[in-house]
């Protein structure tokens, strides 16, 4: 091999390693910020980006209602009319895909662009 | 020289060629990850909580599908199970106790084999499994419903009321005859309620139809009765987190367990409970005192089977550790962990988990 190949071999190494890199770092770069998404009877109804606190009332026709809190980054239910209370009952969320459902009131919070969690599911 | 020249020539070739080798095998590498996917999905009509999939499909309509599948057969077990509602067509758990004392009624043969299961873990339990236990239950429901609403009126079940339905949960008169595919309560006062069994149950036979319709690399969690199906696509096992009873903590979880082809299912105090005078009462209920047991926040079982793993966590609920623990060792296959109300954790002798990083 002359020295000229050599130089080649680098070359198509480097280029295939930024072809690479630039596939990794893109997709690195398109994910947007975390938002909590706010599902009524699987209806969307609002998104909230979890970088700003904020407390607002998911209120219902018939009187039903959960209070939806975003505070340091994480999200959760603080209060509600439902019998069981689960969703209040629940720890602040923040991770992609994690949830935070009340089965009584139909509503659902759901995690969108979270950080990756390293679990794939809970028991509780 | 101009044999060296063309020499030269093919070495150019046959580098360029590498390289194109390279970068091909790279965007070869990104576009197979892309073929197969994991998707995750939820639906919340069954068993009154969530069931989340996790599972592989080469698109997401693919997924979706199978996913339609998977809700379709956990409803069928969500309307046989169902103490509280009839449906046109079914003999369910509430046709079977709105019979009590009068007539034997003719179910469908996964009620019969649920039952089963129910009779024999009372034996092994010593009775802390009970599925006739519904006359007790129903006045907790009935209390701790009427608490939530009001908290400040709360109030806990008058002793002598559940002493007096206790007195209507003799599990020998539950009378099932295999051959009819029926099941009798031969005392109209009692009733079944299979809330400690029949979801895990329920979530054995999913798993097992998940095969059937080619998922074998699927993760299934019905209100954190969880199930692996296989392990992950690239092998590794499934991760699991046992959440954290103390929910104020910044530590979701108090460790991570590993799946494959297991269940693990834990039974706790902090997420169904009601207050009565600034004391928690939660809704599983000792059937040796009739009251919520006091001993754990939450105790989770590993095992093959889920329906094993969902009956054994009620049960070690109610056990003090000592009893629960030989229990436990006395099971090939079986292994659990104890949360204690301080935060105390006490594991069985192979159970596996790896420290909250």
């Amino acid at each position: 091999m002359k020295k000229n190949d050599v130089i080649l071999v680098v070359a198509l190494a480097l280029l295939s390693l930024a072809v690479f890199g630039g596939i990794k770092l893109y997709s690195g770069f398109s994910t947007r910020e975390p938002e909590a998404v706010i599902y009524l009877d699987g209806e969307e109804k609002g998104r909230y980006s979890l970088s700003h606190n904020i407390t607002l009332e998911i209120r219902q026709d018939h009187g039903a209602y959960n209070i939806f809190e975003i505070k340091n980054g994480k999200a959760k239910i603080t209060e509600a009319s439902c019998p069981d209370k689960v969703c209040v009952n629940h720890r602040p969320v923040s991770g992609q895909g994690e949830s935070l459902v009340c089965l009584p009131n139909r509503v659902v919070v759901e995690i969108e662009n979270g950080e990756k969690l390293d679990i794939d599911a809970e028991t509780n | 020289m101009k044999n060296g020249e063309s020499l030269k020539k093919i070495y150019r070739v046959i580098i360029l060629l590498a390289g194109v080798l390279i970068l091909g095998s790279f965007s070869l590498i990104q576009l197979q990850k892309n073929n197969l996917k994991q998707y995750q999905g939820q639906f919340f009509d069954c068993f009154d909580t969530v069931t989340a999939i996790t599972g592989y499909a080469g698109s997401q309509e693919d997924f979706s599908q199978k996913m339609e599948l998977l809700r379709q057969k956990l409803m069928h077990y969500h309307q046989l199970y169902d103490i509280y509602h009839t449906y046109e067509g079914i003999n369910n758990i509430k046709s079977i106790n709105d019979a009590a004392g009068k007539n034997p009624v003719k179910v469908d043969k996964e009620i019969i084999e649920l039952l089963k299961i129910g009779k024999e873990m009372y034996e092994k339990t010593d009775g802390k499994l009970q599925i006739v236990y519904g006359s007790v239950l129903s006045l907790w429901h009935e209390y701790r419903e009427r608490g939530m609403e009001n908290p400040k009126q709360a109030q806990l079940p008058p002793k002598e009321e559940l002493i007096r339905r206790a007195g209507h949960t003799d599990i020998g008169k539950l009378i099932l005859n295999e051959q009819a595919s029926t099941v009798y309560l031969a005392d109209e006062e009692m009733s079944l309620d299979v809330g400690s069994i029949g979801k895990g149950y329920a979530v054995q036979r999913l798993a097992e139809y998940a095969r059937e319709i080619g998922m074998e690399h699927v993760l299934i969690s019905v209100g954190g009765n969880v199930c692996a199906v296989g392990t992950k696509a690239d092998q590794t096992p499934w991760l699991v987190g046992v959440e954290n009873p103390d929910l104020d903590s910044s530590e979701p979880y108090v460790c991570v367990i590993e799946l494959a082809n297991q269940s693990a299912v834990t039974s706790g105090d902090y997420q169904r409970y009601y207050e009565v005078d600034h004391t928690r009462y939660c809704h599983i209920i000792d059937p040796d005192t009739n009251m919520p047991p006091e001993y754990f926040s939450s105790v989770t079982v590993k095992t093959d089977d889920s329906g094993m793993a969902d009956a054994l966590s009620t049960s070690l609920f109610n056990m003090e550790y000592e009893a629960g623990r030989t229990l436990v060792e006395g099971l090939p296959g079986v292994e659990a962990m104890w949360i204690g109300k301080d935060g105390e954790i006490r594991c069985s002798s192979g159970f596996e988990y790896n420290e909250k990083k």
